[in-house]
């Protein structure tokens, strides 16, 4: 009886900014081309539907050994992973993902922005991160950090309108990504400042 | 005696085209019909299943009916039917998949009117009205229906050519510190964020602000 | 974008990624609202719409929905189709977070049933269980809207 194919090894999750991504070790055969399948199986499949699992599609019969299950990692509950290798007729046993993976786990980076002063207007312009990230801005007028002013920002269109300044002063401004889906934050980016429009008469 | 039994082509693509809940069924004729086709329309709220024949959608000739009226309660769902005849012949009745006002609809940009000081611009936004039987009838915005709408706000710089966005919840906006005898236009979009409804921008409303004092 | 929700059952407020269910719902509701032929009947709507429930039974009722979706309705929805599953699973999964946080304000007994909220479930069950299992879950699912446009 041929020899049973090994099943995929070092199997792992790389979850950035609520995109997840299944891992593993390829199975070398000499001069053959091995094909891998992913199915995952919820906390709901696993209490209350038979312990059942559920094929990707996308990640049927792949030669790559990475598979997007972004799209199907939808719930805030654990989930279970596992992948087979198949070679023509030959097929390996599940290799399944050492623990659950729970997408609150999700590492978080803060956004890329750019500060913009438009005259007296401070504006900022912000990552789009994907539908499920907000970002909570803060701003303050230098030299006057107790004074710290917040703003929730759910539309990442273009330039987003944060403010007014005074003339000729300076404003900083820094922001972290949130997701209320899993209620947790990135840590802040790095503060920017802007100068106003120096035109002091405006104040008279 | 076998009765002659001659079918027509079912009418295609039905469905309703709803826009701020004014909900109209559309079909298309049936394929390699001519003139001559006329209609007859009946629908039925889900789960009480009583098909109700719609009078003024009788003998038809023209390919869509306003059914608004009868699918106004947007705590219900609606299908609705179509029928096609010619000379004696007819089709099946063809049915619209089960339509939900409250999810189902589209709805238009809001209003915008714009105002200018030498120094600032104020926006006033209204989101539109649902449909209504008559002008008669109380309106009702589309403010109530959906009680998280909100609405994003574009503001373009002619002179700079720089656009910048607001979001805001209530129906005024006034954009301070702005530069004298410089052209603004604003255009804006009403949204919704569950159930997932998004209106288009509205046309641009241009106004300058004055001269300084 | 986010539409992550706390929603307002009576004393209990829950926290709920509204938008997710909706797209996930959207994406297969034609194709399971299709595979429910009877138009005579409904499961939440008729006799009494889910509308019609007072603000103080709220609580009680979506607790009793939440279990009745959990535990009756959508593992007896496969399909042949693997992306309506993929969703349908989706959306069991984010019912079930909402049950177990909805449970949590339950057991703290700030969720009472008053006599119309069982009376109420009382009806719906018959309604369910009108029908064979299959077709009754299948139309459960294909009244998701319904659920969730009241929830909201």
């Amino acid at each position: 009886e041929e020899a049973l194919l090994p099943a995929p090894q070092n199997i792992s999750i790389l979850s950035t900014n609520m995109k997840h991504f299944l891992t593993w070790s390829p199975v070398i055969i000499q001069g053959e081309t091995v094909r891998y399948s992913v199915e995952f199986q919820g906390e709901y499949e696993r209490v209350y539907a038979n312990e059942s699992w559920i094929p990707i599609s996308e990640c049927s019969l792949i030669t790559a050994t990475a598979c997007n299950i972004t799209e199907d990692i939808s719930a805030t509950v654990a989930y279970n992973l596992r992948v087979r290798a198949d070679l023509g007729a030959r097929r390996s046993e599940w290799g399944t993902l050492k623990g659950f993976f729970n997408r609150n786990t999700t590492s978080l980076t803060p956004p890329v922005m750019k500060v913009i002063a438009d005259g007296y207007h401070l504006l900022l312009e912000l990552e789009d991160m994907g539908p499920a990230f907000q970002f909570r801005v803060l701003y303050w007028k230098k030299g006057q950090e107790r004074r710290m002013q917040q703003k929730v920002v759910k539309e990442v269109s273009s330039v987003v309108h944060l403010d007014t300044m005074e003339a000729g002063a300076e404003y900083c401004v820094k922001a972290q990504s949130y997701v209320e889906d899993i209620n947790r934050s990135s840590s802040f980016s790095q503060t920017q400042c802007v100068r106003a429009q120096g035109d002091t008469s405006m104040w008279l | 005696s076998g009765e002659l039994y001659c079918s027509l082509l079912n009418p295609r693509n039905v469905r309703f085209e709803s826009i701020n809940m004014k909900n109209v069924l559309h079909w298309s004729a049936p394929e390699g019909t001519g003139n001559g086709v006329l209609y007859k329309v009946k629908y039925s709220v889900y789960g009480v299943g009583k098909w109700i024949r719609k009078a003024e959608c009788r003998n038809i000739n023209r390919t869509w009916c306003d059914l608004s009226s009868e699918t106004s309660d947007y705590e219900d769902q609606y299908y609705a039917s179509v029928k096609a005849f010619l000379n004696g012949m007819f089709s099946d009745w063809v049915e619209t998949t089960r339509f939900n006002p409250l999810t189902d609809t589209k709805i238009d940009p809001p209003m915008v009117s714009v105002s200018s000081t030498d120094r600032s611009i104020s926006i006033i936004l209204t989101a539109p009205e649902k449909w209504k039987r008559s002008p008669e009838e109380e309106s009702i915005s589309l403010l109530q229906v959906y009680p998280g709408l909100q609405y994003n706000v574009s503001v373009l710089n002619k002179k700079t050519k720089k656009r910048w966005f607001f979001s805001v919840s209530n129906h005024t906006l006034v954009v301070p510190w702005l530069e004298p005898e410089t052209a603004y236009c604003v255009s804006a979009q009403i949204h919704v964020t569950t159930p997932l409804l998004d209106s288009g921008f509205s046309k641009e409303y241009c106004i300058a602000t004055l001269k300084d004092k | 974008t986010a539409g992550n929700k706390i929603l307002h059952f009576g004393a209990c407020r829950v926290s709920v990624s509204m938008a997710e269910i909706r797209v996930g719902f959207t994406a297969i509701k034609a194709n399971i609202q299709a595979r429910d032929p009877i138009r005579t009947l409904s499961i939440l709507s008729y006799p009494h719409s889910l509308h019609k429930v007072n603000s103080s039974d709220r609580c009680c009722i979506t607790h009793h929905l939440f279990n009745f979706y959990v535990d009756k309705v959508f593992k007896h929805c496969k399909t042949e189709d693997s992306y309506v599953n993929r969703k349908i699973s989706s959306i069991a999964n984010s019912f079930l977070s909402m049950k177990r946080k909805l449970e949590q304000c339950h057991e703290q007994n700030r969720c009472e049933c008053g006599r119309e909220s069982t009376e109420k479930f009382k009806q719906i069950l018959a309604n369910y269980e009108g029908l064979n299992v299959t077709s009754a879950a299948m139309k459960s699912l294909g009244e998701l809207d319904i659920l969730l446009d009241w929830m909201e």
